[in-house]
């Protein structure tokens, strides 16, 4: 019998798909040529195999070489101090707030959440004025001496304290979700076997909510390789380019002033997607291991 | 049934394509409007739809359509590259000339020259019309000269006896020396404000430069020279601190000198009680003084839709900025036109300083190099901390010279195999 055809199932995920191809897929297909070709974003590519790479990777005398090394440890600092607060702290509350006795949870949870819904721009404009040595609260009320954008580790400070504020509510909400959807009677049981809460949260809590917990974690970090706003606006790179991440040296080579240098700028941009695509990869694979 | 279905999803597939179609540029092939795009965000802008709307009002056969475009400089690449929504007009900075016309994606201004005889180099102030010319060839027409100046707080001057700095019109770095361990705490000589133009004036001032025959020049003995004099002003505890608002701290009256850009009077003339004048730039010469300048200039993208009439339309448009340009002054800026800086009405605002006579117009200096943005760039990263003492001036120089010729590089042989 000839089987019937069926759009729906096309009709339902089509817009979406063209969507994907259009601003993902093929821009992501052409990066990845631009990035075996000298351009100028104007002319025609000019392919010239691996050259930008081993610029990248193995020319150490070469400015690309530094700013590619000195933005990726920037990032990979970033990384390692804002992920893991911005998961546990996330769960730490969730966990408090799922208490019987806790009141107002919506409220603190609004709270919480309200700040990421504001743009990076307009939040980093805030924290600049309240790092501020002479209008802010730093200085003022806590009697702070220090310029905080052009000193360290005070740059990484305000950077590292704009990016948790603005990122605790999002994966706050995932992980109440996911607790709220844990079976009551097992804490029920847990209790009439003599578990406290610090077992209970480890042994049901955490097992529970294993998928979700894997899921912010990929994400989070995946986000915070490619952060930019935050440097650029709190510190624009200072001082000596100790805050300068990956992305900002991406983004002045190819759309800084002068001619473009959008070959070497893609050439970064992909070797670090595949640092992200390994990082994901290993702890999906870790976290997964370990809950097996 | 299945036509049904057939007929959803063509439906979908027709809307998405629409909004997607929608991101295009639907106005650019209008015969009857000039596409003109800015990159003037914020006031700037405001006061360039005033000078459009007036335009307008005057009932000309082409219309301008001002088109506020912030990353301009990006979305021209990719217009160009396209070919499709090239803008009719638009205002470029006059550090990008030589490089848009290395490309070969400027149209000359020889017919808008043609249609309006007055649009010619004797009008315009010599700098602004020069930065449009590469090899005889007229490229673009100015607005502007904005420029790096510095204003001063007189209340300040006065109190801490400073007012014969400004005799001779020459601040110099030995005279802002001599304010040492005179200032109350708290109060500063200067501020960092454009300390990058700062430092680019000085090596005009020393007689150097940053090219010699199109190669870059930042790691030179002047350069250091300049550096080293600036650095004792921050030494000697006279500039405001790393990372201070030293721009708000000028406008809070705690700063005697703030090296800012002329389009900052009317943001200071705001701040009550802040009694403030403008001159020029300091020196580590005694002999020069220089302002880095820019200049926004009117240019034309290639664009073979641009049809003979609206050539004529822009000509018409670029003679009545000419002659009326004076709102612009309201921004701030220097109109580059001769016949509204020598206006009396150009008096009235404070940038007029820069115009009164040939030395002054002389100082507004506008870099025409080739690899400037390059060499700015390397600038704005590197020259705090060689002032701030952060990092050694000779390993910070070389650092500086070595990503400008690197960046040289790249660019260049991207450029070659292009056959352009």
């Amino acid at each position: 019998m000839k089987k019937k055809l069926n759009l729906a199932p096309a009709f339902f995920v089509g817009p979406h798909l063209i969507l994907f191809l259009v601003f993902v897929v093929i821009p992501t297909v052409y990066g990845i040529y631009a990035s075996f070709t000298q351009w100028n974003l104007s002319g025609a590519p000019n392919w010239v195999g691996f050259a930008n790479y081993h610029t990248i990777l193995f020319d150490t005398s070469s400015t690309f070489h530094n700013q590619f090394f000195n933005g990726l440890k920037n990032t990979l600092l970033f990384v390692l101090l804002t992920v893991p607060p911005l998961i546990i702290l996330p769960l730490m509350i969730a966990v408090a707030l799922s208490h019987k006795k806790v009141k107002g949870k919506t409220f603190i949870q609004s709270v919480l959440y309200v700040p990421g819904l504001i743009s990076i721009s307009a939040a980093a404009l805030i924290f600049t004025l309240i790092f501020n040595k002479q209008l802010g609260i730093t200085g003022n009320v806590f009697g702070s001496t220090v310029a905080w954008a052009t000193h360290q580790p005070y740059a990484w400070i305000t950077i590292i304290v704009l990016t948790i504020w603005g990122g605790i509510g999002g994966n706050m909400i995932i992980y109440r979700a996911s607790i709220s959807g844990v079976a009551e009677e097992l804490y029920e049981s847990a209790e009439l076997d003599g578990a406290g809460p610090i077992r209970k949260f480890f042994s049901i809590t955490l097992p529970s909510i294993n998928f979700p917990l894997i899921y912010t974690f990929v994400m989070t970090t995946a986000g915070a390789f490619n952060v930019f706003g935050q440097p650029l606006m709190m510190t624009d790179g200072g001082p000596q380019q100790s805050t300068a991440v990956l992305m900002m040296y991406i983004r002045q080579l190819a759309f800084g002033s002068g001619e473009s240098i959008a070959g070497m700028a893609s050439a970064m941009a992909v070797l670090l997607g595949l640092v992200i695509l390994v990082i994901s990869a290993l702890q999906y694979y870790v976290m997964n291991r370990n809950t097996n | 049934m299945l036509k049904k279905k057939l007929g959803a999803l063509i439906t979908g597939i027709a809307v998405a394509a629409t909004v997607l179609a929608g991101c295009g540029n639907s106005n650019a092939g209008d015969p009857k409007t000039i596409t003109f795009w800015t990159p003037l965000t914020g006031e700037d802008g405001a006061y360039m739809d005033n000078l459009v709307k007036e335009y307008n009002a005057t009932n000309p056969d082409i219309k301008v359509k001002h088109v506020v475009t912030a990353d301009m400089y990006t979305k021209i690449s990719t217009v160009l590259s396209s070919g499709k929504g090239v803008p009719d007009l638009a205002i470029i900075h006059a550090d990008r000339v030589p490089g848009y016309v290395k490309q070969n994606q400027l149209e000359n201004m020889s017919t808008v020259m043609q249609a309006q005889p007055e649009l010619k180099e004797d009008n315009y102030l010599p700098q602004a019309w020069g930065a449009g010319n590469i090899d005889g060839t007229q490229y673009t027409v100015p607005l502007d000269i904005h420029s790096n100046v510095m204003y001063y707080n007189k209340d300040l001057l006065k109190k801490y006896d400073a007012e014969s700095f400004l005799d001779d019109g020459n601040v110099t770095v030995d005279e802002l020396l001599s304010l040492k361990g005179k200032l109350a705490e708290g109060d500063f000589a200067v501020n960092d404000a454009l300390l990058s133009w700062v430092m680019l004036a000085q090596v005009q001032n020393l007689g150097g430069d940053i090219q010699q025959d199109g190669k870059p020049t930042v790691n030179t003995d002047i350069i250091k020279t300049a550096i080293e004099d600036v650095k004792q002003v921050n030494d000697a505890g006279l500039m405001t601190p790393f990372g201070e608002d030293g721009y708000l701290m000028f406008q809070s009256g705690n700063v005697l000198f703030s090296t800012d850009g002329t389009w900052s009077s009317t943001a200071h003339a705001s701040v009550e009680g802040l009694n403030f004048g403008v001159t020029n730039v300091y020196s580590v010469s005694p002999d020069k003084f220089t302002n880095r300048a820019s200049s926004h200039l009117f240019a034309m993208f290639n664009n073979e839709k641009r049809s003979d009439e609206k050539e004529q339309g822009v000509a018409a448009f670029l003679e009545f900025i000419r002659e009326n340009s004076i709102e612009w002054a309201k921004a701030g800026q220097i109109p580059a036109s001769k016949e509204v800086v020598e206006s009396p009405d150009f008096k009235n605002y404070m940038q007029s300083f820069f115009t009164t006579d040939e030395k002054e117009i002389e100082s507004l200096y506008i870099y025409t190099y080739e690899y400037y943005p390059y060499v700015a760039e390397a600038f704005d990263t590197y020259i705090n901390d060689l002032v701030r003492g952060n990092t050694p001036i000779d390993e910070g120089l070389q650092t500086m010279q070595k990503t400008v010729e690197d960046k040289i590089a790249e660019a260049n042989s991207g450029a070659k195999t292009d056959g352009k």
